[in-house]
């Protein structure tokens, strides 16, 4: 077995996760500015619905279907009731009423699925695709395909359609936004939803390859937040930030050893971040 | 002054009467309180709910027979979130209210952090095979320590003339003792170890079993407990590799069976004690009470009992024990009692003033899972 070839596929699909989470982040702070702590949950109850469906009998499908749409009216649940009637409130407080939420979806997914974890069958199955030394499940490159396929039609349908425009643009002044046209309400339900049908993605797609519990939604989020920051924010650089950061993880992983992938990885974060403020520190106008 | 006189007697007596029937109550309702500190939200709660549920078990059958030694039991459970600061704020709380016994049902961190808090009693009973207290402290260990396991896989590793072993470990506190004991043991009997480590939050385990399992490495183990074990058992099946792999001990539950099933690899190995596969016991009385302990379990809560409810109740066993001694509150005498009484148990406990573990590796068996049931491992060809 090629150690190089395999970290390459295991950085592939790593940085399809962090790409599929950071999308969905970057998509909804880029249309209500809000940092939504609680987007790693629509992975979390994705897996668990799902997981409990199909153990309940249900079609893996059907399951799977259901769960999307569980996980897709939480999304757009969130900003509807919770955070559109307090949207007078700071940003600040509002980023912690959507942590705040995601404590409320661990301690209603501990209550119905328990403490153990769970998952579900792949839904390709098959021998892995051998190649160079490495080998790489279906799922796999499913996940690999989806996940940078679907960020990066996320990002085009953004920066070039004018309804990607038109969510950017209910960010950036909502008001002005309204006064030419633009609903800025229906932009960012929209927003919401896509983030939530993003994160249920990842979950369809990851987990039968691994397994989720009631705790996995803010270790997704924190993993999306990694690669939106390293990005700007910006739909298009988490499609890199996202690669780079898988690959980068699985390189360290193998050559340097686990334990020092946390040290390095918070190091680049840092370094980025300084990269990013030199804009802001000697006059830059650049707004993520 | 005469009528202070008269009065006095009869006020006594009042007093008498009044308290008297307050104080038969009170004596009656005097009870063991005893203590557990478990992780039952969080990253460890698998484990923490596991061992909760044989202590809520035990001290619900003892009440129901009216308590131990006159005295019913009142259980204090404490939730760490397997985070030793709240661990350490449970143990002083329970120490405060005069727990008796503390049930150390929590990992490594946790433990280690309560462990200063128990120097003059009272004491904490450890299912852990990762903390081993020393033998000058009130802490005992209900389980073979992680060295003794890890001692049960080079042998059954030499049984099967292996000299090389790939191991896959976390960087967690569990993980550091799970090297530890593998480079002392494995170095010790002369085993070539192929380590690598994995992170808690990883989505993949390639990269590290490709690492160590080579073509030249005829068995891979994993010390890795809970979601990041269905992670690397998974990621083994994905690479299509061979070698049997071990898996610990804390894996040896039908959770983790319902969800490796269709994706194990050829052979799936565990370390585990015996007493999870009765059969094999060879002590009669040890194997009684493990069957009766299984069935029990299976009948009050409708599932299979595992690895972690067995080293629950080898905890609660030591418990009863040293609740039925002449006073459970002198902790020193309780001491020297562990250290010279060998406590029935699913395995029976012995503890000496030179070691307060109470099993060792002869305990501790390898385990293979054969349709959804673990059973003796067959050899490795």
């Amino acid at each position: 077995m090629n150690l190089f070839t395999q970290s390459v596929i295991s950085g592939l699909m790593t940085g399809a996760v962090y790409t599929f989470l950071g999308i969905g982040l970057v998509l909804v702070y880029r249309t209500a500015r809000i940092l939504n702590l609680a987007h790693g949950e629509t992975f979390a109850i994705t897996g668990v619905a799902a997981a409990l469906l199909a153990g309940a009998g249900l079609p893996l499908g059907a399951a799977l279907g259901l769960a999307i749409l569980i996980s897709l009216a939480f999304a757009t649940g969130l900003h509807r009731f919770v955070l559109r009637p307090r949207a007078e409130w700071p940003a600040g407080t509002l980023i912690l009423i959507t942590l705040g939420a995601a404590f409320v979806v661990r301690g209603v997914l501990i209550l119905l699925a328990g403490t153990d974890p769970l998952s579900f069958p792949v839904m390709f199955e098959g021998p892995p695709v051998r190649f160079a030394g490495g080998a790489m499940p279906l799922q796999g490159i499913a996940l690999v395909v989806l996940g940078f396929g679907v960020s990066a039609g996320v990002g085009i349908f953004l920066a070039a359609t004018r309804a990607g425009k038109q969510l950017l643009a209910a960010a950036e002044n909502p008001y002005a936004a309204e006064l030419l046209g633009v609903n800025v309400e229906r932009a960012r339900i929209t927003a919401y939803a896509i983030g939530g049908l993003l994160g249920a993605l990842a979950g369809v797609l990851l987990i039968p390859l691994i397994a989720v519990d009631f705790q996995s939604g803010l270790a997704m989020t924190l993993r999306g937040f990694i690669a939106a920051a390293i990005s700007g924010m910006s739909p298009v650089g988490v499609l890199f930030s996202g690669l780079g950061l898988g690959l980068f993880e699985a390189m360290v992983g193998a050559y340097l050893g686990a334990l020092y992938q946390d040290p390095v990885m918070f190091c680049v974060l840092i370094l980025v971040a300084l990269w990013q403020s030199r804009n802001i520190r000697f006059g830059g106008s650049r707004r993520a | 002054m005469r009528k202070f006189a008269l009065a006095r007697p009869a006020a006594l007596a009042a007093a008498a009467v009044l308290l008297a029937p307050a104080a038969t109550p009170a004596a009656a309702q005097e009870v063991w309180r005893i203590g557990e500190v478990a992780p039952l939200s969080g990253p460890a709660a698998t484990v923490g709910t596991r061992l909760n549920k044989v202590t809520k078990m035990w001290v619900e059958e003892a009440n129901a027979k009216g308590g131990i030694a006159g005295r019913k039991i009142e259980l204090t459970t404490c939730n760490d979130e397997n985070k030793p600061e709240k661990a350490v704020a449970c143990a002083r709380d329970m120490i405060e209210k005069g727990a008796v016994i503390i049930f150390g049902n929590a990992l490594t961190a946790s433990l280690r952090a309560i462990q200063p808090l128990v120097k003059s009693g009272p004491i904490l009973l450890i299912p852990s095979p990762n903390v081993v207290p020393g033998a000058d402290t009130y802490g005992f260990q209900v389980s073979p320590s992680d060295v003794d396991i890890t001692e049960a896989i080079a042998e059954f590793l030499k049984a099967n003339k292996i000299d090389k072993i790939g191991m896959v470990a976390a960087t967690d506190a569990s993980g550091e003792v799970g090297v530890a004991s593998a480079r002392k043991v494995f170095g010790d009997e002369k085993i070539e170890l192929r380590l690598a480590r994995i992170d808690l939050r990883a989505t993949d385990a390639s990269t590290q079993l490709a690492r160590v399992a080579g073509s030249d490495i005829k068995v891979v183990y994993s010390s890795y407990t809970g979601g990041g074990a269905i992670t690397v058992v998974k990621s083994f099946k994905n690479l299509g590799l061979a070698q049997p792999l071990i898996v610990s001990y804390g894996n040896i539950s039908d959770a983790f069976v319902q969800l490796v099933k269709d994706v194990k690899p050829p052979r799936l190995l565990g370390t585990g004690v015996a007493g999870i596969v009765p059969e094999i016991v060879k002590d009669p009385g040890d194997r009684a009470r493990s069957q009766a302990f299984l069935e029990a379990y299976a009948k009050r809560y409708a599932e299979r009992p595992d690895m972690i409810n067995l080293l629950g109740k080898a905890a609660v066993d030591v418990a009863e024990a040293i609740l039925k001694t002449p006073n459970p509150k002198d902790y020193p005498a309780v001491k020297t009692f562990l250290e010279s009484t060998p406590i029935p148990s699913v395995h029976t406990q012995r503890f000496s003033a030179k070691s307060h573990v109470g099993l060792d590796a002869s305990s501790v068996i390898i385990v293979e899972l054969k349709g959804e049931t673990w059973v003796k491992a067959d050899p490795v060809k």
